[in-house]
């Protein structure tokens, strides 16, 4: 009896410390909704958490595009692997797209890329969301990956919100860019058409994570090594 | 000669035309196939087609590339750095998450011909070169060495920027053998390999990957040569012949120095005969009168000389067929107790007593434990054998008296395998009811061994599947030598007894002769177990079991017989000279117990039905019961007088 009560108490002081981690908010707002500094974590680990988690978020998109092209799509239309649909949202965003390009946009304009491209597929994700549960053979998994992925998208906002306010000292809204792209469609789904829009939306949002998570990368680059980084 | 040089261009111009004039071959050009493009670093890239047939004119290809979302065609920019039907595309051309639509068009006089078109997006056909300055270092570490493997990133990636972001793989295998064993790195640029093979050579390769795109080729192998090592499945195969011979020598010595008894536990002596007092040696060379005075009792021939009262009874034992088979199997399992005995000596024993647990020498010395033993284990295992019918008879005999008695040998059916060596068969001394003219008083006595109602003490042979059973048994013991000790005229110092004894412990029983009062007197302290004859076969012998001398007081009160008959002499041959005691009434003083002789009700009804082979036994035993004496369901009824 003596020995679980020592071991829970160990337990409880591990994980107390984890607890108290968890519990501060990334975007350091506070009551008024005001955003104020975070003093809690630096810069560059908060760079590195923002990179970390695009990358999961690329890798679960790629897993959830290939899923959904297994499961709906006929062999006919699947895409090649270099192919994407040419209605992408997001293609009218003003998004280098070339290391050149890269090279030649600032700090500024790369965060901001990112946070455009974030907060344009913020609806369609729970759009999207919405419409794979109408799916008549729709697995758990693939519905619990939309999920995740949309719900990490939102968090990935507001670490960007978070960084846009440390390194260029702005102050950003939210859902600034969030009208462009979204199609609302009453069409039933299963019909190739908008299965296949689907599955269009899934490889887009492929890309633009990747895209994501490369600017990022590109700019860690720059924080630590200006002058040898693309 | 100017002529003739006119007439032969003339020939070749005329060959020509005429040859181009035939027609064949003369075609618009195949379509191109097989468009596939590569980009080694996400920067830059290649697409390569395979032409189709030329149609036999000069054939021109070109590649046109729409932008998604745009209409504005554009011509590929390079057509020879690649090499041959080859596009390449530099970096100011090249746009990374942006479709390409390219075509490649087949041009010759005769016509064109359109590849399919084909889609690409840059990002998504990358192939890295392959990473670049594999270095692999057989590295010590306290004698046990490891490969450490390093590499960079092809130089045209740009990792260091984040542009591009490479995953690796090693792959390694010993230079003679064909498997390669292939090891995961992740984004590290550093790998460590253990568990290497003593003196091998080693091939390393390693190939990178970005997360979106193809594999590279393998890098070019390295070769490394791992120097000789004592490896660790050596050091622990020489360790354990260290610690198995250590442990050898260890055993061999504690056998050594417990040579004997290890000697005597794997290879029982046989026991030799052993009569208190008489030493086979002194028999072999003394002199008759001294052995034969020794046997005697000095007071014991009456005067009235009426030798016949004196008959010496033999016991036969007689055991069945079957009942060999059974003792045979009883035999081992009796030896399996052996190792929980101690061998105890007693004093008066003869030499060989102490090592023998049986007194039986013939007939191996299995069936006389069948007879002495008192393992339950190997009652046990009897009892599954045996039927029911055959159970037990324990006889116990000799009480050694003076008075010989005419003991009805029964000539029973039954035939136990016993101690030949002790009883001699006599076949003049059949044990017939009819020759049992005795009273009950005078009636057999049965000196049983103690351990028939122990548990211990269950002779193999006895279909003994519980204590149920036992009561069939009896014990009656040597009271005879108890009263031997307090007094009496009758057992003057020369008094011979014989009595079998079962020392529960060993198992075994002795045939002591006893000289004495004083011995007796010996005896009685002894802690003994006596033995019962179980059965008394007409050729070869009695067979007795221990009975346990704690069950005595509570059971022979009540079962026993007044009629003891004593092993008279020991011959060394064959037999164990069985004295029937007469009824006689300083004898019954003696024996305290006589009173209590239990009737003959005790004997079981099953005993008394199982004794199938004992036709003879069967009178003597309602007989007997009448007179109350006997235990056993057979045998022999030792002649009463």
């Amino acid at each position: 009896m003596q020995k679980t009560v020592i071991q829970w108490g160990l337990w409880v002081l591990l994980l107390w410390p984890q607890h108290l981690a968890g519990s501060t908010p990334l975007d350091c707002r506070d009551d008024q909704g005001n955003l104020s500094r975070c003093t809690s974590i630096s810069q560059e680990k908060l760079l590195d958490r923002v990179i970390h988690h695009a990358e999961l978020i690329y890798r679960v998109s790629e897993e959830l595009s290939s899923l959904f092209e297994e499961l709906f799509i006929p062999f006919p239309f699947r895409l090649q692997s270099n192919q994407a649909a040419y209605s992408c949202i997001t293609k009218a965003l003003p998004i280098p797209s070339s290391k050149s390009e890269v090279q030649q946009i600032s700090d500024k304009w790369l965060l901001h890329s990112v946070l455009m491209l974030i907060q344009s597929w913020t609806e369609p994700l729970v759009y999207l969301q919405m419409t794979m549960e109408r799916y008549d053979h729709a697995p758990d998994m693939l519905l619990n990956k939309t999920k995740w992925v949309s719900e990490k998208l939102s968090s990935l906002e507001q670490g960007v919100v978070v960084l846009i306010k440390k390194m260029l000292d702005e102050d950003t809204l939210a859902t600034g860019y969030s009208e462009q792209g979204v199609v609302q469609n009453e069409v039933q789904p299963e019909v190739l058409e908008s299965v296949l829009r689907d599955y269009t939306q899934l490889s887009c949002f492929k890309k633009d994570a990747h895209k994501m998570e490369t600017f990022l990368k590109l700019l860690k680059c720059r924080q630590t090594d200006k002058y040898n980084c693309a | 000669t100017m002529k003739k040089v006119g007439e032969v261009v003339l020939l070749w111009l005329l060959i020509l035309f005429i040859h181009n004039a035939a027609g064949e071959g003369y075609s618009p050009p195949g379509k191109p196939t097989n468009i596939s493009c590569r980009s080694p670093e996400k920067e830059t890239f290649t697409c390569w087609w395979k032409p189709g047939s030329d149609g036999g004119l000069p054939t021109t290809y070109a590649l046109y590339y729409r932008k998604e979302g745009s209409q504005r065609v554009f011509e590929c920019p390079d057509y020879k750095t690649a090499g041959k039907n080859s596009c390449f595309f530099s970096k100011n051309v090249t746009f990374v998450w942006v479709n390409y639509n390219i075509t490649v068009v087949a041009t010759n006089s005769r016509g064109r011909a359109f590849s399919d078109p084909v889609d690409i997006d840059v990002v998504y056909i990358v192939k890295p070169n392959p990473p670049e300055e594999v270095v692999v270092n057989v590295t010590e570490d306290k004698d046990w060495p490891f490969l450490q493997v390093s590499w960079k990133p092809p130089k045209m990636a740009d990792t260091r920027s984040g542009w591009i972001t490479l995953f690796y793989e090693v792959r390694l295998k010993l230079e003679n053998k064909n498997k390669w064993e292939e090891v995961s790195a992740g984004q590290r640029k550093t790998l460590q390999i253990y568990s290497l093979r003593s003196g091998g050579t080693y091939e390393v390769q390693v190939r990178c990957k970005p997360d979106h795109g193809f594999w590279s080729e393998w890098s070019p192998s390295s070769r490394v040569k791992v120097p000789e090592y004592f490896p660790q499945e050596r050091s622990m195969w020489i360790l354990i012949v260290v610690f198995a011979a250590f442990i050898l020598v260890i055993f061999i010595w504690m056998v050594y120095m417990n040579f004997h008894s290890v000697k005597r536990y794997l290879l029982p002596p046989v026991p030799g005969p052993k009569i208190k007092g008489i030493d086979k040696q002194f028999l072999k060379s003394g002199k008759s009168e001294d052995i034969f005075s020794s046997l005697v009792v000095s007071d014991f021939p009456p005067t009235t000389s009426n030798y016949e009262d004196f008959l010496v009874q033999y016991l036969e034992v007689y055991v069945p067929e079957e009942r060999e088979l059974i003792m045979d199997e009883g035999k081992d399992l009796q030896d399996d107790s052996f190792k929980t005995e101690n061998s105890t000596c007693d004093n008066d024993s003869g030499r060989g007593s102490c090592d023998s647990h049986t007194l039986l020498t013939d007939k191996g010395g299995g069936d006389k434990e069948d007879g002495q033993q008192s393992d339950q284990e190997g009652s046990q295992a009897e009892a599954d054998t045996k039927s029911q019918e055959e159970a037990l008879e324990e006889e116990l005999l000799a009480c050694s008296h003076e008075n010989l008695q005419s003991s009805n040998v029964s000539n029973e059916k039954e035939k136990v395998k016993s101690w030949p060596s002790l009883f001699s068969p006599l076949p003049q001394y059949s044990l017939s009811p009819v020759n049992r003219p005795n009273p009950p008083k005078t009636g057999q006595q049965h000196c049983l061994s103690d351990s028939l109602f122990t548990p211990n003490s269950m002779p193999s042979y006895f279909t003994q599947p519980g204590p149920s059973t036992r009561k069939g048994f009896r014990s009656n013991y040597w009271e005879c030598s108890f009263d031997h000790k307090q007094s009496h005229p009758l057992h003057p110092q020369s008094a011979a007894h014989e009595h079998l004894q079962a020392q529960n412990d060993l198992n075994t029983a002795h045939v002591d002769y006893m000289g004495a009062p004083l011995d007796v007197h010996v005896l009685n302290v002894r802690p003994s177990e006596y033995v019962e004859v179980q059965r008394v076969s007409v050729e070869d012998g009695v067979l007795l079991h221990p009975v346990s001398p704690s069950q005595e007081d509570s059971r022979t009160l009540s079962h026993q017989t007044e009629d003891y008959s004593r092993v008279r002499v020991v011959n060394n041959d064959n037999g164990l000279l069985l004295l029937q005691r007469d009824a006689i009434e300083e004898e019954k003083s003696m024996c305290p117990y006589q009173e209590d002789v239990v009737s003959r009700a005790s004997i079981t009804p099953t005993l008394q039905n199982s004794a199938t082979g004992i036709n003879i036994a069967l009178p003597i035993l309602d007989e007997m019961a009448a007179s109350g004496y006997i235990d056993t369901a057979t045998m022999f009824g030792l002649p009463t007088h």
